[in-house]
């Protein structure tokens, strides 16, 4: 178990995975300050939780209300 | 400058609850690691998704650090450009729109400050953001390729910021001088529209802001005309204060067109 986990390149996967994770914790915290979203807000949970790198990004793009 | 400080901390208050500061530079840092991972694992990548047939070869062009820097680049200038602009397009127009502006009006700002402090809360979005795009695609060239000359990779960054202040001058002068919907079309044309005109007719046009990101490559390469370059430079900055000038004259004069 150990052994596979060092053959992965972390030098290669760390920064992506470091920043999926930024990207999904900010949109869910702003998505739990922000009073209302284009579409039902339980939608937009599933999708900066299971869409890898693009949910939360598309979240930030069409999802906030800008009012 | 009239309450000049006082309207940057406003503009800055609002791009940082926005979460500008934070998700704009993400976006850029991933989209510097896209190329060059997937120029890297292009092999692996074919083999796990493609049909590639038994015994099926392929010559992979041997890329150096300045093409896969160029490839970023390249990323930055669709979608790093279409994000930048989207998001700040409006920062005019919808005020205008949506009745804030008559808040801010009625007070006796100078409509030079004002449209200063929203520029510079967007160069330094924009500064952030090709820093952390640069750092993230040099990071992943530095460990799967090669690394870079220091001084001129700074240069580059440079050149493209200076390309970055003249889109931004483009956005918002546009989104001073018309409605949201026009703002939008105008300024992605004007850009867009300007990359393709030079991508067509670029070899006899060489002094063009459009150049710019091109440049800032070829910098790195060393195969720079350095007179050129130093006319596309002044030529940029020269239209991006003229462009700043008329978005401040635009906006003082569309003052009515503000909904009460």
């Amino acid at each position: 178990m150990l052994e596979e986990l060092a053959k992965i390149p972390w030098a290669v996967i760390a920064p992506l995975i470091l920043v999926q994770i930024i990207l999904m914790i900010v949109a869910l915290i702003d998505l739990r300050k922000i009073h209302e979203t284009n579409g039902p807000k339980i939608l937009w949970v599933f999708i900066i939780l299971f869409v890898n790198l693009l949910g939360p990004i598309a979240y930030f793009i069409v999802g906030r209300k800008q009012s | 400058m009239n309450g000049f400080s006082v309207l940057l901390q406003k503009e800055f208050r609002e791009a940082w609850r926005s979460w500008k500061f934070l998700w704009i530079p993400l976006v850029f840092a991933l989209l510097g690691m896209t190329d060059p991972l997937t120029n890297y694992y292009m092999m692996d990548i074919l083999s796990a998704v493609g049909n590639v047939p038994e015994g099926f070869e392929m010559l992979m062009p041997e890329l150096g650090p300045a093409d896969l820097l160029q490839a970023s680049i390249g990323q930055f200038q669709t979608i790093g450009l279409l994000v930048l602009m989207a998001s700040f397009v409006g920062t005019i127009s919808k005020e205008r729109a949506n009745g804030m502006a008559t808040l801010m009006y009625v007070r006796p700002i100078s409509f030079r400050a004002y449209f200063m402090s929203k520029f510079v809360v967007m160069s330094t979005v924009g500064f952030i953001s090709i820093v952390a795009g640069y750092s993230a695609s040099v990071y992943y060239i530095a460990v799967l390729y090669g690394t870079f000359e220091g001084a001129t990779l700074i240069a580059s960054i440079g050149t493209y910021f200076v390309w970055l202040l003249f889109v931004f001058a483009v956005t918002l002068m546009m989104s001073a001088t018309f409605t949201s919907v026009v703002a939008t079309a105008g300024a992605f044309v004007i850009i867009f529209v300007g990359q393709i005109m030079v991508a067509f007719v670029g070899v006899f046009w060489t002094v063009t802001p459009w150049k710019l990101p091109t440049y800032g490559v070829q910098l790195i390469r060393g195969t720079m005309e350095m007179s050129d370059y130093w006319w596309s430079l002044a030529v940029t900055l020269v239209i991006t204060i003229v462009c700043m000038n008329i978005g401040v004259l635009t906006m003082k004069k569309n003052v009515a067109m503000t909904k009460i």
